[in-house]
C-alpha cells in the first residue's frame, strides 16, 4: 500500500458554511424537484381540464327546453269516425297531430297578446320539435280517452330554440341560419317571459331512443344504455366463469411445462393487443364466419368478453396467489381432494379479489368503443331491443359508440348530447370503480 | 481472544473527532437511542457492539445524518464533528456525508462499471480537475481497498460481477475515494465468508492510518481484533465505553460482562 | 359493407336456441336429482356406504348431461353457416354472376333475400308452397321484399331466388336437426352416467376430472382467441393480396382508395401518421409520466402521494372515447385558433399535435405507474450507498436509480408505444382522415387504425380490395404491437429477475 500520491482534500472548510459547489448542487436539486412538481401539475391539470371540458359541455344536456301549453285534442281531427277504433286512430299521421300543436301554440300567442312583426305561420310551426307530434300521438294511441279533451302538455321545443336558451344560438347566428329566424327568437323571448317556454329536467335524454340528424332535441340514450347493459350481461356471464376456471387451472393444477408457458405468454400478450384487432376478430369470426347478426349486443358482448378475459385472468390469478399455501396444506392435510381444497377454501378467500378484478374488467369493457364500430354498432337504431335472451340478437347501440355517433353529426347540438352521454358513461364507471374499491376495502385481508 | 495485542495497541490516545452528547433517536413513538454520550477519537477504530436491536446501527447512521432519509426518524441532542454541530440548521447533510463516509452491511455496488463505482464520489463532489487525476484517485482508492491487483485489468466490467468480498472492498474503495475524514461501517463483514472477512478486517486496520473508523459489528471477536475503542450498547443505552482491552477483560457493568460471556445475545 | 340494420331475423333462431338451452339445462337438473336418488338407493339408505358423497353422483350426471350437449350446440351453430354457404353457393352458376360482380356479392344477395322471405313468411304466415309460388312473380317479389325492409337494386334472378329458398330451408332444417341431436346427446349422457352409479362408484373422482377438463378448456380460450385473431387476419389478408399486389401495399407512397376500383393502397402514409402521432404522444407522456413517478416515489410525502397517485390513475380509468371527444371539442379547436392559424401552419382542428397531445395525456398514468413500480424495485441499498457518499437526492436519482432502472423504463416506454400505435378512438376523432406524408404537426394526418375503421364501416362491398385492405392493415398493426410487447415484456422480466 503506497500513499505516495497525495489524496486531494477539498473538504477542509467548515461544515457550517456551504461551499460554492454544494450551493450549485443544491440548486440543481431544487430544479430537479421542481421538474417533478411541474410534471405532476401538468398531469393533474390535464385531468381537471378534461373533466371540466366534458362537464361544461355536457351538463346542459340534462336540461331541455319545453313548451307548456293547453292542447285541445280535437276529436274531429283525431277520430273522424268517432268510434275510437284503434285501427282508425292509427290512420291519423303525425302531420295531423302537428297541426293541432301548431294551432294550440298560435292560440296561446294570441291569447297572451304577443305580437312579433313579420312572424310567419311556418315560424310558429318550427318552434315545436318534429318529435313532439309523434310523442303526443303515441300518448293518445295509448290512452284514446284523451281525445276530445283539452290537456296541459309539455312538448319539446325545436333544437334551435333550445340552443338559444342555452346560448348556442344567438340573434346574430340566427340571421345566417336557415333553420331559425330572428323572429322566432323574439317570440321565444316573449314566451320565456310568460313562462310558457322554459327548461326542465330532460328524462328523455336517459330513456328515449336516438333521433335523426334534424331532431337533436329528441335524441336520447335509452337504446344505448340498454345495449350496453345487455353487453355487460354477456361479458359477465361468460368472462367471469371462463376467466376464473382458467385461472384456477393455471394457478392450482397446471404442470410447469411448455404448454403452460405458452398459455401464460399468450395471455399477457393478449392483454396488450389493440382493442381494434378484437373488432376485426369479431367481424371475421362472429359475423362473417358464424353468421351472427350485425349491431347485436351478443356479438359486442362476445368481443368484449374475449377482450376482458386476460384482465380477469390476470387479476384472478393474483388473488388466488395471495391465498397462503398454509391454508391449502391444512385442507389437504385432513384429506380433502385438490378440487375440494380449491372450491371450499381457496376460492372463497380469493373471491373479493376476483370480484374486484371482474368489476374493473367490466368497467373497461363498458368504455370500449373501437371494436364495436367494426361489428356494426354504429348503425342508427331507434327500436328498443326485446328482453333477453332474444333481445341479445336485436340491433342496439352502445353508450360509447353513441357518443362517437353523435360527434359525427353536423348540428352542434349533438356535441352537447355527446358530452352529456359521456357524463352518463363516467357516472356508471364511477359507480363501478367505487364498488370495486369498497369491495377491496371491506374484504382486504393481510396474511 | 488475544489480550496481549489489545493492550499493546491501546496506547496512542489522541484528539476527539466526533463527540456525542445526550443523543436521543426516535422512530415514530419508539425511543430507539437514549441519552448516549460518546467521544470518538481520530485515527482509531471504534467498535460498537451489542445484541441485535440495541440501536448501534441507528446511532451509527445518526453520525452522518443517514437517518434523515427515514421520514419518521427524529434525532435530538448534540453531535459534533471537529467541534461543529452536525445537526445545525446551516449544515448541509450532503457536505457532511462527504466528510463522513459510510459502508453498509450488504455490499451495494451500483449497477455500473468498477471504475464508475469508485469515480462516483469524486465526480459528484468535483474532487478532480481532469481524467488523469480521476484515474489516479480511482487507482489509489482501489489500492487502499486492496482490490487493485484483482481488478486492474477489468476496470470497466460491471461492479456487480465481483464476488461478495470483492464487492464489499469495492464499496470501501468507493467510500475512500471521496477522501472522508471518518468512515462509518455498518456490519461490513456480516454478508461475507471468513476469508473475505479476514481481508476486510486487515483493510480496516490499515485505513486507521488515514481515517477515523467507526464499525458496528455483531461479532465480539471482530471488535477485539480490529478496534482500539469499544462501545457496548444495550436496549438503546450506551452501557459501557472504553479501551477495547479494558471492555473485554475487565468490564465494569454486569450487562457488558453477560454479553461478552455469551449470556445476552 | 352495407349495414342491414334490422334485416336479420334473429328472433326465431334465438327463440328456438333459447328453448333448446332451457331444455338441456332442465334435463341436467333432472339428472342431478336422479343421480342423488339413485346413489342413495344403491347405498341402501346408508350413505356412509357410498364411496363419494351423494352430491358428487348428482354432479357427475349433471355434467355428463349438460356439457356434451352444449358443446354440440356450440359447434353446430359455428359450423352450420359454413356448410350451408358451401352448398348454396354451388347452386349459383358462373353465368349467374353479373359482370363486375362476384360470387361473394351474389351470395350476400342470397342471404338478404332469404332474410326477407323469412320476414314475409313470419308477417303473413305463409306455407312453404306459398313461398315457392312467389318465385313466379319476381317483379312483385322485389316490392314485397322492399316492404319487408329488404331493398334490392334489381329484380331477383330465378337462380338467386331458388338459392335463397334453399338457404332458408336448410337453415330451418338445420335448426330442427340440431335440436333433435342435442337433446339426444343430453339424454344419452344422462342415461349413461346414471346407469353407472354404484355404491363404490368413484363419482367424486369422475366429476372432479370432468371439472378439471372444463378448467383446461377455459384456459384454452385465450389460445383460441389468439388463433382466431391470427386466422382471421391472415385469411382476409391473403384475399386482399390476391386482389391487390403486396408490393404496392408495402412500398407505394400514396393512399387513395377509389369507390370503383383503381385505388392506391400504399401503407406508408398511414404508417407515417401512426408513428408521428405516437412519437408526439410519447414525447409528451414519457417526461411527464417519468418525472411524476420519480417525484411521487422519491420526494412526495405520504399525504401528497395518497392524493396525487389516485388522481393520476383516474386518467387511466377514463375510456378513450372521452379522450377522443376532448380532442375533438377542446384541444383541436384550441390548437387551431391559438397556434395553427396565427402561425399560418394549417386550418384544421384535427391534427397530429391534437391527437398526439391527447394521447400523451392518456399515456401519462401508464408510463408513471409502470415507472413507479420499476423505480420502487431498485433496492434501498442503492440509495443508501449513494447517500452515504454524500450524493444529493437528484444525483442519486439521475446517476444511480435511473441507470439501474433503465431497462425497466425502456420496457415501459415500449409498452406505451405499443399502446399508442394501437389506439383508435383518439386518432379517429383527433387526427383526421387525410393520408399524407408531411412534417407539419398542425396538419391533419391519418393512421392505420383510423383507416381500419373507415374502410370497414364504409359503404364499399366486403369483397373489394378497399374493404379487405383493413385486414392487411390490421395484420401490420398486430405484428407491430405484438413485436413491441414481446420485446418489452422480455426486457421488463429480465430487469425484475436482476433484483429478485
Amino acid at each position: 500500500m503506497t500513499d505516495a500520491v497525495a489524496h486531494p482534500t477539498p473538504h477542509s472548510g467548515s461544515l457550517l458554511r456551504q461551499d460554492e459547489r454544494t450551493r450549485r448542487r443544491n440548486n440543481a436539486e431544487r430544479r430537479f424537484r421542481l421538474y417533478g412538481q411541474v410534471a405532476i401539475g401538468i398531469a393533474i391539470m390535464a385531468l381537471v381540464i378534461l373533466l371540466t371540458s366534458v362537464l361544461g359541455n355536457g351538463l346542459s344536456a340534462f336540461r331541455q327546453t319545453f313548451i307548456s301549453m293547453p292542447v285541445t285534442l280535437d276529436a274531429a281531427v283525431l277520430d273522424k269516425k268517432g268510434n275510437r277504433d284503434p285501427a282508425d286512430l292509427k290512420k291519423v299521421t303525425t302531420i295531423g297531430y302537428s297541426k293541432l300543436l301548431v294551432n294550440s301554440l298560435t292560440q296561446v300567442i294570441e291569447e297572451e297578446g304577443i305580437v312579433v312583426e313579420g312572424l310567419a305561420s311556418s315560424d310558429i310551426k318550427d318552434m315545436i320539435s318534429d318529435e313532439a307530434a309523434a310523442q303526443v300521438r303515441d300518448r293518445v294511441l295509448g290512452n284514446p280517452d284523451l281525445i276530445g279533451q283539452t290537456v296541459d302538455l309539455k312538448v319539446l321545443a325545436n333544437g334551435r330554440i333550445d340552443g338559444y336558451l342555452k346560448g348556442r344560438v344567438s340573434m346574430e347566428s340566427a340571421e345566417r341560419d336557415s333553420n331559425v329566424s330572428v323572429n322566432q327568437l323574439r317570440l321565444t323571448e316573449s314566451l320565456v317571459e310568460r313562462g310558457i317556454i322554459g327548461k326542465s329536467f330532460n328524462w328523455g335524454f336517459l330513456t328515449a331512443a336516438d333521433a335523426s340528424e334534424l331532431r337533436p332535441e329528441a335524441a336520447g340514450l335509452g337504446v344505448a344504455i340498454l345495449g350496453s347493459a345487455y353487453m355487460m350481461i354477456v361479458v359477465l356471464v361468460l368472462s367471469l366463469p371462463i376467466g376464473v376456471a382458467a385461472s384456477i387451472y393455471l394457478e392450482e393444477f397446471a404442470p410447469k411445462n411448455r404448454w403452460t408457458d405458452l398459455i401464460e405468454v399468450n395471455i399477457s400478450n393478449l392483454a396488450a393487443v389493440p382493442s381494434i384487432v378484437f373488432g376485426i376478430l369479431g367481424l371475421a369470426i362472429f359475423i362473417n364466419f358464424a353468421g351472427l347478426p350485425q349491431s347485436a349486443p351478443i356479438v359486442g358482448g362476445l368481443v368484449l368478453t374475449l377482450m376482458t378475459l386476460p384482465t380477469i385472468i390476470i387479476t384472478t390469478r393474483a388473488a388466488i396467489k395471495a391465498v397462503p399455501p398454509s391454508i391449502r396444506d391444512a385442507a389437504l392435510g385432513i384429506g380433502a381432494s385438490k378440487m375440494q381444497t380449491v372450491f371450499h377454501h381457496v376460492l372463497p378467500l380469493a373471491m373479493p379479489g376476483i370480484l374486484t378484478g371482474a368489476i374493473i374488467g367490466l368497467a373497461q369493457a363498458l368504455g370500449e368503443t373501437a371494436p364495436l364500430l367494426l361489428i356494426g354498432m354504429v348503425a342508427f337504431v331507434r327500436d328498443f331491443p326485446a328482453a333477453p335472451p332474444e333481445g341479445l340478437f336485436d340491433p342496439a347501440a352502445a353508450l360509447p359508440v353513441q357518443v362517437y355517433n353523435w360527434t359525427q353529426r353536423a348540428d352542434p347540438a349533438f356535441v352537447e348530447r355527446a358530452s352529456g352521454a359521456i357524463i352518463v358513461l363516467l357516472v356508471f364507471l364511477l359507480v363501478m370503480n367505487t364498488a370495486a374499491i369498497l369491495l377491496r376495502r371491506r374484504f382486504e385481508r393481510r396474511w | 481472544m488475544n489480550d496481549m495485542r489489545l493492550t499493546e495497541r491501546a496506547v496512542d490516545a489522541t484528539d476527539v473527532k466526533i463527540s456525542a452528547r445526550k443523543v436521543q433517536v426516535y422512530y415514530g413513538d419508539n425511543h430507539a437511542i437514549k441519552d448516549v454520550d460518546v467521544d470518538i477519537p481520530d485515527r482509531m477504530v471504534t467498535a460498537f457492539i451489542g445484541p441485535s436491536g440495541c440501536g448501534k446501527s441507528t446511532f451509527l447512521r445518526s453520525l452522518n445524518r443517514m437517518n434523515d432519509t427515514i421520514p419518521i426518524c427524529r434525532v435530538e441532542g448534540k453531535i459534533t464533528l471537529d467541534g461543529e454541530d452536525i445537526y445545525d440548521r446551516r449544515v448541509d447533510p450532503v457536505q457532511l456525508r462527504a466528510k463522513v463516509g459510510m459502508v453498509f452491511q450488504k455490499p451495494n455496488p451500483f449497477p455500473k462499471s468498477i471504475y464508475d463505482n469508485v469515480a462516483y464520489g469524486p465526480r459528484i463532489h468535483g474532487l478532480t480537475r481532469n481524467k488523469a487525476e480521476l484515474d489516479e484517485v480511482v487507482e489509489q482508492s482501489l489500492r487502499r481497498a486492496a482490490l487493485w491487483n484483482e481488478v486492474k485489468d477489468r476496470l470497466h466490467a460491471p461492479g456487480t460481477g465481483l464476488s461478495g468480498g470483492q464487492q464489499q472492498r469495492l464499496c470501501i474503495a468507493r467510500a475512500v475515494a471521496t477522501s472522508p475524514e471518518v468512515l462509518l461501517m455498518d456490519e461490513p463483514c456480516s454478508a461475507l465468508d471468513p476469508i473475505a472477512t479476514a481481508q476486510v478486517e486487515e483493510l480496516i486496520d490499515e485505513l486507521r492510518a488515514n481515517f477515523s473508523v467507526v464499525i458496528v459489528t455483531h461479532s465480539m471477536q471482530q471488535a477485539a481484533r480490529v478496534s482500539q475503542k469499544t462501545a457496548f450498547f444495550h436496549l438503546g443505552n450506551l452501557v459501557e465505553y472504553g479501551e477495547t482491552g479494558q471492555i473485554f477483560t475487565k468490564p465494569q457493568d454486569p450487562r457488558t460482562e453477560s454479553y461478552i460471556s455469551g449470556r445476552i445475545g | 359493407m352495407p349495414l342491414p340494420a334490422t334485416l336479420f331475423c334473429g328472433l326465431d333462431i334465438s327463440m328456438s336456441i333459447g328453448l333448446l338451452l332451457a331444455i338441456i339445462l332442465g334435463l341436467a337438473a333432472v339428472g342431478y336429482v336422479i343421480g342423488i336418488r339413485r346413489a342413495k338407493d344403491r347405498a341402501g339408505g346408508d350413505t356412509r356406504r357410498l364411496h363419494s358423497l351423494a352430491g358428487y353422483h348428482g354432479q357427475s350426471v349433471l355434467l355428463f348431461t349438460a356439457v356434451p350437449a352444449l358443446l354440440v350446440v356450440g359447434a353446430w351453430l359455428l359450423l352450420q353457416p359454413v356448410v350451408i354457404e358451401a352448398r348454396v353457393s354451388g347452386m349459383i352458376a358462373e353465368s349467374d354472376v353479373p359482370q363486375g360482380s362476384s360470387l361473394d356479392l351474389v351470395m350476400s344477395d342470397v342471404r338478404r333475400v332469404a332474410d326477407g322471405l323469412n320476414a314475409i313468411a313470419a308477417n303473413e304466415q305463409l306455407t312453404e308452397d306459398e313461398i315457392a309460388a312467389m318465385g313466379a312473380d319476381l317483379g312483385g317479389l322485389r316490392s314485397r321484399l322492399g316492404n319487408a325492409g329488404v331493398a334490392l337494386a334489381s329484380d331477383v334472378q330465378p337462380s338467386v331466388f331458388e338459392a335463397s329458398r334453399t338457404y332458408r330451408q336448410m337453415n330451418n332444417t338445420g335448426l330442427t336437426a340440431l335440436s333433435i341431436s342435442a337433446i339426444l346427446v343430453a339424454l344419452a349422457g344422462l342415461v349413461f352416467s346414471a346407469s353407472r352409479i354404484q355404491a363404490e362408484f368413484r363419482a367424486r373422482n369422475v366429476s372432479e376430472s370432468f371439472v378439471k377438463l372444463l378448467f383446461i378448456g377455459s384456459s384454452f380460450v385465450a389460445v383460441l382467441t389468439t388463433f382466431g385473431i391470427i386466422a382471421s387476419l391472415v385469411v382476409e389478408s391473403v384475399h386482399f393480396f390476391q386482389l391487390y399486389p403486396i408490393k404496392d401495399f408495402l412500398f407505394s407512397l400514396t393512399w387513395n382508395p377509389q369507390f370503383r376500383g383503381g385505388s392506391d393502397l400504399g401503407i406508408w402514409p398511414l404508417l407515417w401518421g401512426t408513428l408521428y402521432v405516437s412519437f408526439v404522444a410519447l414525447l409528451f407522456a414519457v417526461p411527464v409520466g417519468l418525472l411524476s413517478a420519480i417525484y411521487l416515489s422519491e420526494y412526495a410525502s405520504k399525504r401528497v402521494r395518497s392524493v396525487v397517485k389516485p388522481a393520476i390513475e383516474i386518467l387511466a380509468g377514463i375510456p378513450t372515447i372521452v379522450y377522443g371527444l376532448f380532442a375533438l371539442i377542446t384541444v383541436g379547436p384550441f390548437l387551431r385558433d391559438y397556434f395553427a392559424q396565427p402561425l399560418g401552419l394549417g386550418t384544421s382542428s384535427s391534427s397530429v399535435l391534437t391527437a398526439g397531445l391527447v394521447m400523451g395525456i392518456m399515456l401519462i398514468p401508464f408510463v408513471s405507474s409502470l415507472s413507479d413500480d420499476i423505480i420502487n424495485a431498485v433496492p434501498q441499498a442503492m440509495r443508501d450507498g449513494s447517500f452515504g457518499l454524500g450524493a444529493t437526492h437528484s444525483e442519486t436519482v439521475r446517476q444511480v436509480i435511473l441507470p439501474a432502472a433503465l431497462p425497466g423504463i425502456v420496457g415501459a416506454i415500449l409498452l406505451a408505444a405499443s399502446r399508442a400505435i394501437g389506439e383508435t378512438m383518439i386518432v379517429v376523432m383527433g387526427a383526421g382522415a387525410a393520408a399524407k406524408l408531411s412534417l407539419n404537426p398542425l396538419e391533419a394526418m391519418t393512421t392505420i387504425t383510423v383507416k381500419i375503421v373507415s374502410q370497414l364501416t364504409g359503404d364499399t362491398e366486403f369483397a373489394s380490395p378497399e374493404t379487405l385492405v383493413a385486414f392487411a392493415l390490421g395484420m401490420m398493426l398486430f405484428i407491430f404491437t405484438l413485436g413491441l410487447n414481446v420485446i418489452a415484456l422480455y426486457v421488463v422480466r429480465k430487469y425484475r429477475e436482476q433484483y429478485e
